[in-house]
């Protein structure tokens, strides 16, 4: 399947900054993406030369396998939700959907369908006919994303779609966005959330307008040289942990308890034919400790 | 992609919302007009002081001259021929005449000013009863036979009363319009950078030309309340005559209006917030009121600045107002220049307009 967007050595430059600076990214279709990184890496200009908000200085860039210079063409097929919400708080919550409706020619049964289903999950079922201005920032947010994906769009560009809402929420968001995606549909998100990246399928790690890392959780984690480890609670700790080694396995023991330091989750079970535990516990690696490696080896 | 109507319709469904629940924005549209109209009304109505006399001298009756001469409401001008001065109560320029001719006194009263037309004819009447008195002490044998030679003989014609408003008025209401459209539509397209809708309608199937047409649209409603209400005003509480078409002249009023949509819009890519807006008006709202002729004639604004005069809008829409309330003209006696005009600067505008919208972005 064809990358939803494919960059190849993207630059942009305001003045003589370079906020991208040869960008090289494949974001694949039907996926969650998690674009992550500092403020100022360059993540809201790289999804606004997406959307041909911004022109390329420099690379090359395909949209839904379109040109990006004619990505004007394709408009209906994208959702691009900015950090600015984008609503009018002089209407109400429904009139904020059934304008956004409008632009795109969706009308009649279909809007109302539509406008129905997207209020429930969001939440909002109850205030349609609130002002959007008298919502609380939260509230605010999600009538936001709610009309965002009126149109049903092929793919998604959320910006920081989830500042000011709540952890529970939050979960609801996640489950829709991964409905979309089993639709085939693709959602790319910046986020400065770590917890939030670890629900991606793959994420991008910017840092100086370039992919510092980027892959799926799992390949972000070893190529910061971060494994998940095996803590074994062991009879003869110090004769298993040299029996683990001849075997090839980083193991080493601490307060009477092995620590093996797993290359995949796979090896567990080749462990456990080797030695028997007492007890065990697995510890994976966080992303943040990644990305903090990550950009202190800048 | 071409226009779609719909669109351009989608949007204008949403300006009317939106103004719609602005009360305050809709006060102001509807009841600013009938304050300023009543202020200018009361203001110009000045009735007595400065009545516009032509005399004509033909001579023999210089003592009723001087007593007319020295009436203090009076500004007199002097003319040639009792047709000059026909033609320019006619045209309303004066309150009325004073002919002299040897043979009699011949006094022209404005029908339509019945207050002015008396204090005239008293000044007149007063006039002569002071120059038998003279003619009288010089040569008293004579007496029966002058005061037959200075019978007076008075004529009325139809021109209207000059009141300052009746000119005044049709320009306001152009003013009007232009003024609060021109704020109303920068502050809105202000909000469109502010909110995010903008960056989001560049992101979607709306393009630019829809998008303004469909403000175009939607603000023109609010136009139409906003003239009317005016016109309203104007000619029910001041008495400014409409011989033309209301129709036609609120056509006129929506053009311009339409004009001062796509120059607020314009103008908004140049203020960062609703404050800067108001910054605008003298620098654009100003110049109008001074050089497009609402006050004193075009021909009295000097030579070197008039060209500057004739790109205002607001110059062909106060041409065009008062010709249709005043003369009673229709669309094809104001279509050149005034109309024309006024369409030439939307159309610029509204290019400008929309290329502006895109490099904003950019």
């Amino acid at each position: 399947m064809h990358p939803a967007i494919s960059a190849r050595g993207v630059v942009k430059s305001f003045g003589r900054q370079r906020v991208l600076d040869g960008l090289t990214v494949d974001i694949p279709s039907g996926v969650t993406y998690c674009l992550l990184g500092s403020n100022g890496s360059g993540k809201t200009t790289f999804i606004r030369t997406v959307v041909r908000l911004l022109h390329l200085d420099g690379g090359e860039m395909n949209v839904l396998d379109t040109p990006v210079s004619e990505v004007d063409g394709i408009y209906s097929k994208i959702g691009y939700m900015t950090q600015h919400k984008a609503l009018y708080p002089d209407l109400t919550v429904e009139e904020n959907m059934q304008f956004y409706a409008g632009l795109y020619g969706i009308g009649g049964q279909r809007r109302e369908k539509k406008i129905g289903e997207l209020l429930a999950m969001v939440d909002l079922s109850g205030h349609r006919s609130r002002l959007a201005g008298a919502l609380s920032g939260g509230m605010y947010q999600r009538l936001s994303l709610a009309c965002t994906l009126i149109h049903e769009p092929e793919l998604l560009l959320l910006d920081e779609p989830t500042v000011g809402v709540d952890p529970r929420l939050r979960q609801t968001f996640w489950e829709y966005f991964g409905r979309l995606t089993e639709e085939g549909k693709t959602v790319l998100i910046t986020t400065h959330l770590m917890d939030e990246a670890e629900k991606c399928q793959r994420m991008g790690y910017m840092r100086a307008g370039r992919m510092a890392a980027e892959g799926s959780p799992e390949e972000i984690l070893r190529l910061a040289g971060l494994l998940p480890r095996l803590m074994l609670w062991l009879a003869q700790p110090d004769s298993d942990a040299a029996l683990l080694r001849r075997e090839g396995y980083e193991a080493e023991v601490s307060g009477g308890i092995v620590i093996v330091r797993l290359e995949s989750h796979a090896r567990i079970k080749e462990i456990l034919a080797l030695v028997s535990p007492l007890d065990m516990r697995l510890a994976e690696p966080r992303l943040e400790e990644a990305f903090l490696l990550l950009s202190e080896g800048a | 992609m071409s226009p779609s109507p719909t669109r351009a319709g989608v949007v204008a469904l949403r300006v009317i919302r939106q103004l719609k629940r602005d009360r305050r924005t809709i006060g102001l549209i509807v009841f600013a007009p009938i304050v300023l109209m009543v202020l200018f009304g009361y203001a110009l109505s000045g009735d007595m002081s400065g009545v516009a006399l032509g005399l004509v001298d033909g001579g023999g009756h210089d003592a009723l001259r001087d007593h007319i001469e020295s009436v203090k409401d009076f500004n007199i001008l002097h003319l040639g021929s009792e047709s000059d001065a026909e033609k320019l109560i006619g045209e309303g320029r004066l309150d009325g005449a004073v002919v002299l001719l040897p043979d009699g006194v011949r006094v022209l009263l404005d029908a339509s000013s019945l207050q002015i037309a008396g204090a005239i004819a008293a000044a007149v009447q007063a006039g002569a009863v002071a120059e038998s008195a003279v003619k009288q002490t010089a040569a008293p044998q004579q007496g029966a036979e002058s005061s037959a030679k200075s019978q007076i003989v008075t004529r009325y014609i139809f021109g209207y009363d000059l009141e300052m408003m009746d000119t005044v008025g049709p320009a306001i209401l152009g003013l009007v319009v232009f003024f609060f459209t021109f704020i109303n539509a920068a502050i809105a397209f202000i909000r469109e950078r502010s909110q995010g809708t903008l960056e989001k309608f560049m992101v979607s199937p709306l393009s630019r030309v829809e998008m303004i047409s469909g403000y175009v649209l939607g603000f023109s409603l609010f136009t139409v309340l906003q003239s009317a209400t005016t016109l309203f005003v104007v000619t029910s509480g001041f008495g400014v005559p409409l011989h033309g078409s209301s129709l036609t002249a609120l056509l006129v009023v929506l053009i311009l209006g339409a004009g001062a949509l796509v120059l607020g819009c314009f103008f908004s890519n140049f203020a960062r917030s609703e404050f800067q807006v108001v910054q605008f008006i003298p620098l654009i709202i100003t110049p109008q009121i001074v050089l497009c002729g609402i006050w004193w004639p075009l021909q009295s604004v000097p030579e070197i600045i008039r060209p500057f005069s004739y790109m205002l809008p607001l110059t062909y829409a106060a041409h065009a107002l008062r010709a249709v309330m005043l003369k009673g003209a229709g669309i094809g006696d104001i279509l050149y220049p005034d109309l024309l005009a006024l369409g030439l600067f939307f159309l610029i505008f509204f290019a400008l307009a929309t290329m502006m919208l895109r490099r904003d972005v950019d």
